[in-house]
């Protein structure tokens, strides 16, 4: 065999082609690498926006234009018709159907009004209409509310947000809970915009830009869903409290070290911390969260519509959806799903309950021991107690679901409140026995929502006056101002 | 070998240029497997499969899917039984998808084809076999569906895992995977 050595002296026109051919491989090579590059670049150009949306674009219905489905499935968490047996959209007045929490509440902007929350969509009309935004509160309570709260951070910095006062941002936050919240303009991709979510994430040593998109996926939900206080008499600064843990001991391990009391109840003088909910942390315990479930699996689960598969957006009780929320996973009847969360949120309900009336009693007789001529040094331990048994109530009522996102957990909490309630049930007998009364005490009636309220002093009708006025005077100029506002906005 | 090397030597004073363009061709088709990302298809990760943006419909059905707990892509879609049959199916399978996607053969709906099927079918009673024991005497496998004696797991279970309505547009905005950017961190342009 000649070697091409060879074979080029004796025919140098074999040379060329040689040299073609390498031309003709390195030029067919080269035009695959483009097609490779030209096909990469076709995946970042399938998204694209018919209308570019602006950084802070707080205006749910601009983002809408480019993605109708999901927006258009969005407006239905204006929804109010779904009821479950415990839940739902329809918006229920919790302290008639429960007026013990009136009690409870005493000396507290709850005790006036507490409703279950509707739809998302419902955000900002209903933080204006409840009773409890007549007393001053700070800007912090919008954070949640709507997708202007975002704007006015990156405007004013989140430590300004948090020092306003909520009526001075009145016409600046109009847009309810919404696209911005949770997505990133550009590409869509989910983000955190509450501030309070990644600093607490840091506080742990983790960051949540590190965070997967399945984990994402419950963490803008987690933005909001959480137990969180105002941190500071002047700052206000939006804090979550699990430094020591997500549990409801470890939070109140947290807030004792921190001395932070939300209110001194009016009849016991306990120094009292409201739950908010911690929906976030109680999932966090239950079998679906470890089971890698995340809140959009069931809150919010794919849907088609044509030929088009999406994400819905009307996040809502699965209990309205069984059919794509549970059953992708679980292969039981509608029916029986149903029968399997109620079984257990009625158990959930039933020590919740129990813990209510505990709770009340302690409340009640701790006032009748001061009436009594209690001292401070007798009733510390007592006070104590009431803290905690309530802190663990309420960390399970305010809560979404009835305790199903993690049943033991929730039932847990529950037996530990309703345990310390008794505790000082008996310190308090102890008190009013060395006072000589040894009969046990008689509870007032406060069976309805109007008799608890006037029991604990309420003038309603005076509030609900107060009320009105604001919305038909203040409301309407806000209204106008904040429509001034967007005119000048980019169309 | 030493042979062989000996044959295709040029002439001497040919050597630097051929050297040169040797390297030339050899760096090309290094670029080529970084753009086309080529190790990770040795992978078992899912991402592989999206990255052609054309699959972007069964990746973000799958991970709404209950499936995405247990089986990847591969777990479903190739065959799994021995390792020889695993990475041969792989490369032809790989080899024709190449071929589809750079002469931009794909359908504006993509089904599967009957080699695909076996191996799914295969598969769907590899994991479920306690469910499917009396079922596939009954006739649920690929030879008894060839042989129109028989059906398919998903003729039943159509919308397992995927749903049942599937196109190129069907799944417009899912959030799949994105395919890391060719340059390499230190040579991109930092906006700040």
């Amino acid at each position: 065999v000649k070697t091409v050595r060879e074979a080029v002296r004796e025919k140098p026109w074999l040379g060329w082609v040689l040299f073609a051919g390498t031309v003709l491989i390195v030029f067919l090579a080269g035009l695959f690498g483009s097609s490779i590059l030209e096909r990469r670049s076709e995946q970042a150009t399938a998204f694209q926006l018919v209308r570019p949306i602006p950084d802070w674009e707080p205006r749910n219905e601009v983002w809408g234009q480019n993605f109708p489905r999901e927006y258009e499935s969005y407006r239905a968490t204006r929804d109010t018709l779904f009821a479950s047996k415990y839940g739902g959209s329809v918006m229920r007045d919790i302290l008639a159907e429960d007026p013990r929490t009136v009690i409870l509440w005493a000396g507290y902007a709850f005790s006036r009004d507490y409703n279950q929350a509707r739809g998302h969509a419902w955000a900002i009309e209903d933080v204006r209409r409840t009773l409890r935004t007549d007393v001053p509160q700070p800007a912090t309570c919008w954070t949640c509310k709507s997708t202007d709260v975002p704007r006015m951070m990156a405007a004013m910095g989140p430590a300004e947000f948090y020092k306003a006062t909520w009526a001075s941002m009145g016409p600046e936050i109009v847009n309810h809970i919404g696209c911005q919240d949770c997505h990133d303009p550009k590409s869509m991709n989910l983000r955190i915009t509450r501030p309070a979510l990644a600093e607490a994430w840091e506080r742990q040593g983790r960051k949540i830009e590190e965070a997967t998109h399945q984990e994402m996926r419950s963490l803008v939900c987690a933005q909001c869903h959480v137990e969180y206080y105002f941190k500071g008499k002047e700052e206000k600064y939006l804090t979550f409290p699990w430094d020591q843990g997500f549990s409801s001991d470890a939070m109140e391990q947290y807030y004792d070290a921190a001395g932070h009391v939300d209110f001194v109840h009016a009849l016991s003088k306990a120094p009292i911390l409201k739950a908010q909910h911690p929906d976030y942390e109680l999932y966090r315990t239950g079998i679906h969260a470890q089971r890698g479930v995340s809140c959009a699996d069931c809150h919010m689960p794919y849907r088609s519509e044509g030929g088009v598969k999406f994400t819905n957006h009307w996040m809502r009780s699965p209990l309205a959806s069984i059919s794509t929320s549970c059953q992708v996973c679980h292969r039981e009847s509608e029916d029986e799903l149903r029968r399997n969360v109620e079984d257990r949120q009625d158990k959930v309900k039933e020590l919740l309950l129990l813990a209510e009336d505990a709770l009340v009693r302690a409340h009640l007789e701790a006032q009748y021991a001061w009436s009594k001529g209690a001292t401070e040094q007798e009733m510390k331990e007592v006070l104590q107690f009431i803290r905690h048994a309530q802190w663990r109530w309420d960390w399970v009522a305010a809560a979404n679901g009835v305790g199903f996102h993690s049943p033991a957990e929730a039932l847990r909490t529950l037996g530990t409140s309703i345990q310390k309630s008794q505790e000082a049930h008996a310190e308090l007998v102890r008190v009013l026995a060395r006072r000589g009364i040894l009969e046990p005490f008689a509870l007032p009636d406060v069976s309805t929502k109007e008799k608890a309220q006037t029991y604990i002093g309420l003038d309603m009708a005076r509030l609900h006056e107060a009320k009105g006025r604001f919305l038909q005077e203040v409301v309407p100029t806000w209204d106008a101002g904040a429509r001034e506002r967007e005119a000048g906005y980019a169309r | 070998m030493r042979r062989i090397i000996d044959l295709l030597l040029p002439p001497l004073r040919w050597r630097v240029p051929v050297v040169i363009a040797a390297g030339v061709l050899a760096g090309l088709l290094l670029l080529i497997a970084r753009l086309s990302n080529a190790v990770s298809y040795l992978s078992n990760d899912p991402r592989t499969c999206v990255n052609c943006h054309v699959m972007a419909p069964q990746y973000a059905t799958w991970q709404t899917s209950s499936h995405r707990r247990t089986a990847t892509c591969n777990d479903c879609h190739v065959p799994q039984d021995n390792v020889f049959r695993t990475y041969l199916f792989k490369a032809s399978d790989g080899m024709r998808h190449a071929y589809v996607f750079t002469f931009r053969l794909e359908p504006q709906v993509i089904q599967i084809k009957d080699a695909g099927k076996a191996a799914v079918q295969e598969n769907c009673i590899r994991c479920h076999t306690a469910q499917v024991g009396s079922t596939t005497i009954g006739a649920v496998t690929v030879d008894a569906a060839r042989h129109g004696r028989g059906h398919l797991c998903w003729d039943c279970h159509r919308a397992t895992p995927h749903g049942t309505v599937n196109s190129l547009a069907s799944a417009p905005y899912a959030r799949v995977p994105r395919l890391t950017p060719v340059l390499p961190d230190w040579m991109r342009m930092r906006r700040e």
